[in-house]
């Protein structure tokens, strides 16, 4: 009886053949077990990064502290000081903020945040509130942070006011972070039809052609910035675009031809 | 005062370089301050310093970009530091993490400390013991330089 293509099918795998597909299965393994180890060091890297940056301003107001407790102290001093720590104050807020964004982004690809009611944000007063909130990161430099009437004119838009306070918390750090001595980030912005448009104009270091698009990217931080400022996490514009995204919004940065750095959210009205 | 000490302080980051000016100041210590590894290096030639603390992650500045990298900067700078002026006392004072960076910087003969962690108390102890061979007090009016 001539053996049909079943029995083929059937007969028990030679020895060889099982042999092969162990050892294709084991290969498979090993990639796997080498793409989850790349992940895992990225999360594990990126949570290292995280927890230094959080620590870092704390540390700093512990040092702060331990000169405010030594009587030579002068009172004019310890005002500056106490500015100082304000300042730092903030930046862990900040970051803790980002952090917890972050983790959702991270965990399933959405925001628990999002679970929070649309509301009607107005634009002047949650600006007006960040740029009082970011001041003190521009002392030392002597940067201002100056918020435009047009913005009073602002319809308000519709948002999760927690995330889009978020996004120019996020813009207005970086802007102030990187602007040059002596200089001011202005915020303005222009009415569409059905949407408002913000922009966060600064001077400082210059955006790159190529690096416009990768200034959204998750951990992208350009060589300049890396060069001024050695610490960053390059989540705070991955986190706005996010965020920016969620709510159909627009979101863009480029440097003008007047040298100026400019980041643009566009937002439903 | 003819003993006053004189410290550099190489670190980009005011928020830490702001309470050590403070406190070294408060004990009489003269204290200068660069912002890039350049910058403090600049200053080694030109001033009589006792003691350089450097950061790690810091702008190298303008003529040393292309030798290192923010991330490595003040290994590079305790390198030179140590084939220009040796025997001068050198501290790191650093946030980093990376134990096989941190090696390098102690082979370097400077002595290592964690920015922040290390109460701003131990570190002027440790930099006057370096100063002036006087050991550990737990008397405030004896941590002068």
């Amino acid at each position: 009886m001539p053996k049909s293509s079943n029995d083929e099918q059937n007969r028990p795998a030679t020895r060889e053949e099982l042999e092969a597909r162990v050892a294709s299965l084991t290969k498979k393994l090993h990639e796997l077990e080498v793409r989850f180890s790349q992940v895992d060091r990225e999360r594990i890297e990126y949570l290292q990064n995280v927890a230094h940056q959080l620590v870092a301003p704390l540390n700093a107001i512990k040092w702060h502290i331990e000169n405010l407790t030594n009587a030579r102290m002068s009172l004019e001093r310890s005002k500056k000081v106490l500015r100082s720590v304000y300042s730092q104050a903030t930046i862990a807020v900040h970051l803790a903020k980002n952090f917890a964004l972050m983790s959702n982004l991270e965990a399933d690809h959405s925001l628990a945040q999002l679970q929070e009611p649309v509301e009607s944000v107005d634009l002047y007063r949650l600006l007006v509130n960040l740029a009082d909130d970011f001041q003190p990161l521009g002392w030392d430099k002597q940067v201002h942070i100056s918020v435009d009437e047009s913005l009073k004119k602002a319809p308000p838009v519709l948002a999760i006011k927690n995330l889009i306070a978020q996004v120019f918390s996020n813009i207005i750090e970086n802007a102030v972070k990187y602007s040059a001595k002596e200089t001011t980030v202005r915020i303005s912005s222009e009415l569409e039809s059905g949407a408002v448009r913000v922009l966060v104009r600064s001077r400082g270091i210059r955006l790159r052609a190529e690096d416009r698009a990768r200034v959204f990217d998750r951990g992208f931080r350009s060589p300049d910035a890396r060069n001024s400022h050695p610490a960053g996490t390059g989540f705070g514009l991955y986190i706005a675009r996010k965020i920016v995204e969620i709510h159909d919004g627009e979101i863009m940065a480029y440097t003008d031809p007047q040298d100026c750095t400019v980041f643009e959210v566009l937002l439903d009205t | 005062m003819g003993n006053e000490k004189t410290v550099l302080l190489i670190d980009d980051e005011p928020a830490f370089l702001e309470p050590l000016v403070d406190a070294l100041s408060f004990h009489g210590v003269r204290v200068l301050t660069a912002r890039t590894g350049e910058e403090g290096l600049e200053i080694l030639t030109k001033e009589t310093v006792n003691l350089v603390s450097v950061d790690v992650m810091m702008d190298p500045g303008e003529s040393l970009r292309g030798k290192t990298s923010s991330q490595h900067a003040g290994l590079f700078v305790c390198k030179e530091i140590r084939r220009m002026f040796p025997g001068m006392a050198v501290f790191c004072i650093s946030v980093i993490n990376d134990r096989e960076l941190i090696r390098e910087i102690q082979k370097c003969g400077a002595r290592f400390l964690r920015k922040g962690e290390t109460p701003l108390r131990t570190v002027l102890q440790m930099m006057r013991a370096s100063l002036t061979g006087v050991a550990y007090s737990t008397d405030e009016h004896d941590l002068e330089f």
